[in-house]
């Protein structure tokens, strides 16, 4: 967590020398709603990569749950907290399905979120035939709004962030899911029910990306009908910035959710650095690159041969 | 459909009457049948890259509507690409199969398209794409192709600029995906009219700042630009109704929203009406998201096969829609009881527009 922690106080500092328009009151009062919503979406993906899996279903199932929370309602106040009712429903029976391919059919994580992914576009398609609507007023207070100055989605995503790493990290129920993503063969002999905790992981993902959705939905005032592609794969960078292995077992849920801060700053600094759109994506793809290689290269290994090769690359000139 | 305020609730209500009227009694009691109609029978077949937004929606109900006004139409089969150049291609071929004489086709995929559109006017059909250029020749590759020039959109919002902003100003201009030929063409449009009097500056990102008509990313494009530009004198967009998230960053900096010249949605008319009173900077002009392009596209096929008067040109107009500070040709629009989603500068009645998009 202390990598990521640094690395986010440091953009945060390069964004104030170098783009010192990124960080005013304004442009924050921007990313940190998106932040919000990127860190719950993350959650959801690392309690999944936490089991070894990876869940690609989450642009399918996020898009489903922003349609549903601003087609339904179609404006109208009341019919809020129905919408919502059936969004949950939607994202549990969209778990239950991945949880039901993986866990028990053990397909691979890849190839059965991928399909779980068309299945869940074709229902945001069959519901809204593409059509946004605009989003209801009162989801929009609360996606766009401010308590206390600080934008509503932070809280959400702070406790949400609380809970999570809470129940992973304190109750038995968490150290139990931790051990089976650790270590498969030892969780079994010790009796545990590796398939249930697998096919769980996937059924609390989608929930956690529903909350995302419905904040997303709010924040953006006229989603459209595929705001889920958006987040596919910064959710997996949030997760491996975060120092997750995606080869599974311990799971850094706190560090998950400082990475999604990051990716928004990210986001945010080249916007404000004023460069092209396609310079824009390259320092974006960069940073990504580097933040992935603090993690994944071994760089004392790497700085040894290195050290052991120098008298050979002096060349005679 | 625009009705003047004035008398908007009045005829609104006439309206719904007549409309009631209309669809009671028999359609083969149309009245007076228009020029390009012409007394051949025919089977028309319509044809869409993607159809699945709103203005989609709206284009080809007003497509329709159109068709149906000449009583020699005998159908209008229609047929959606969902965004798969591949199926754009086999729904054509296969519209040629099933013998229409006439095909209108959105060639979304430009010049992809353009081999279908061959085969299907070498075969005999009267071949119209409208709106996306597939390249080719007319009389050559399709009949004929019904453009737009987006280049005369820029042309109007600059010459609004220069009313409302005499001084010269600061110019934000946002567009779609990098490069898009609507993009690059209305910002010459505006370069053209602004660039003479050299007062004002277009600031960000040039031709445009990249929003790839995202509402997310428009936010946050317009929240890093008003942190960076201290001043924003008018912002320039293509697509108006996915500026409604993102201005209320004006107010989220401490600052007012500045003046819009853009396209028109009845999300963006009642935006304008709750925030103007706050926001005494916020000028809105816009220009029609032209739905009724497809009619012209419609009238021409019909006109061609069924031996009806051609119409005047193949080229559908930038119309001016509203304007806040004249009210000419139209004041701001706002028909809070219906959807967000639909375009009240469409021939279409609003109503007709509502019922499609819930």
């Amino acid at each position: 967590m202390a990598t990521v922690l640094v690395a986010t106080a440091a953009l945060f500092a390069v964004s104030l020398v170098f783009a010192s328009s990124s960080v005013t009151r304004g442009t924050l009062l921007t990313m940190l709603p998106f932040a919000s919503a990127l860190a719950i979406a993350s959650l959801g993906q690392t309690l999944v990569v936490m089991q070894g899996g990876i869940d690609l279903s989450v642009a399918g199932g996020f898009s489903l749950y922003v349609v549903i929370v601003t087609k339904y309602p179609a404006g109208d106040n009341s019919r809020l907290w129905a919408a919502i009712g059936i969004a949950v429903l939607a994202a549990i029976a969209a778990g239950l399905l991945n949880g039901f391919l993986i866990g028990r059919m053990r397909l691979n994580p890849i190839v059965a979120t991928l399909g779980t992914n068309a299945l869940l576009f074709g229902a945001v398609l069959w519901y809204s035939a593409g059509i946004p609507t605009t989003t209801t007023a009162r989801l929009a207070r609360v996606g766009g709004g401010t308590w206390l100055g600080i934008p509503a989605p932070v809280y959400f995503a702070v406790a949400t962030t609380a809970i999570v790493a809470a129940v992973v990290k304190l109750t038995p129920a968490g150290r139990r899911f931790e051990g089976v993503g650790a270590n498969e063969t030892a969780a079994r002999t010790a009796g545990l029910p590796v398939r249930r905790h697998r096919s769980a992981a996937y059924v609390w993902a989608q929930l956690l990306y529903c909350l995302a959705a419905i904040l997303h939905a709010g924040i953006v005032n006229q989603p459209t009908a595929y705001e889920g592609n958006n987040y596919l794969l910064p959710t997996v960078a949030a997760v491996v910035l975060g120092g997750t292995s995606l080869l599974g077992g311990r799971g850094n849920i706190v560090a998950t959710a400082i990475a999604a801060l990051f990716l928004s700053q990210l986001d945010q600094f080249v916007l404000a650095l004023g460069v092209s759109y396609a310079t824009r994506t390259l320092v974006q793809a960069a940073a990504l690159a580097a933040g992935v290689a603090l993690y994944t290269v071994n760089w004392r290994a790497l700085t040894r041969r290195i050290a052991r090769r120098r008298p050979s690359t002096v060349a005679p000139t | 459909m625009t009705p003047r305020r004035g008398g908007a609730l009045l005829a609104c209500a006439l309206l719904s009457i007549g409309l009631l009227v209309a669809t009671a009694a028999s359609s083969a009691k149309t009245t007076a049948v228009p020029s390009w109609c012409g007394p051949k029978k025919i089977k028309l077949g319509f044809t869409d890259g993607f159809g699945g937004n709103s203005w989609r929606l709206v284009t080809t109900a007003s497509a329709r509507a159109e068709a149906k006004k000449c009583p020699n139409v005998s159908s209008i089969d229609y047929a959606d690409g969902q965004g798969n150049t591949q199926k754009a291609i086999s729904d054509i071929q296969g519209m040629v199969a099933k013998g229409v004489n006439a095909l209108v086709v959105f060639p979304d995929a430009g010049k992809a398209m353009l081999p279908a559109l061959r085969s299907a006017y070498k075969a005999g059909v009267v071949t119209v794409p409208y709106r996306v250029t597939p390249g080719g020749k007319a009389g050559v590759d399709y009949n004929v192709f019904i453009d737009t020039p987006f280049a005369q959109a820029g042309e109007n919002w600059g010459r609004w600029i220069r009313r409302v902003l005499p001084k010269g100003g600061n110019v934000l201009m946002l567009s779609g995906p990098k490069g898009n030929s609507q993009g690059v063409e209305e910002n010459q449009g505006l370069h053209k009219i602004l660039d003479p009097s050299g007062k004002y500056k277009f600031i960000g990102e040039q031709p445009f700042e990249v929003t790839n008509w995202d509402p997310a990313l428009t936010q946050k494009v317009l929240s890093a630009a008003i942190a960076k530009y201290p001043k924003i004198d008018v912002i320039v967009s293509d697509f108006g109704p996915s500026l409604v998230g993102a201005l209320p960053e004006f107010t989220k900096s401490g600052r007012k929203i500045p003046a819009l010249a853009t396209s028109d949605g009845n999300v963006l008319g009642c935006f304008w009406k709750k925030n103007v009173a706050k926001n005494p900077t916020f000028k809105l002009y816009t220009v029609s998201t032209q739905n009724d392009h497809a009619r012209l596209a419609m009238d021409w096929a019909i006109a061609l096969a069924t031996g009806g008067k051609k119409p005047a040109t193949t080229h559908f107009p930038s119309l001016v829609f509203e304007d806040s500070t004249t009210g000419k040709p139209n004041p701001v629009e706002c028909k809070a009881n219906l959807p967000g989603d639909i375009y009240l500068s469409a021939q279409l009645p609003a109503v007709a527009q509502a019922k499609l998009v819930r």
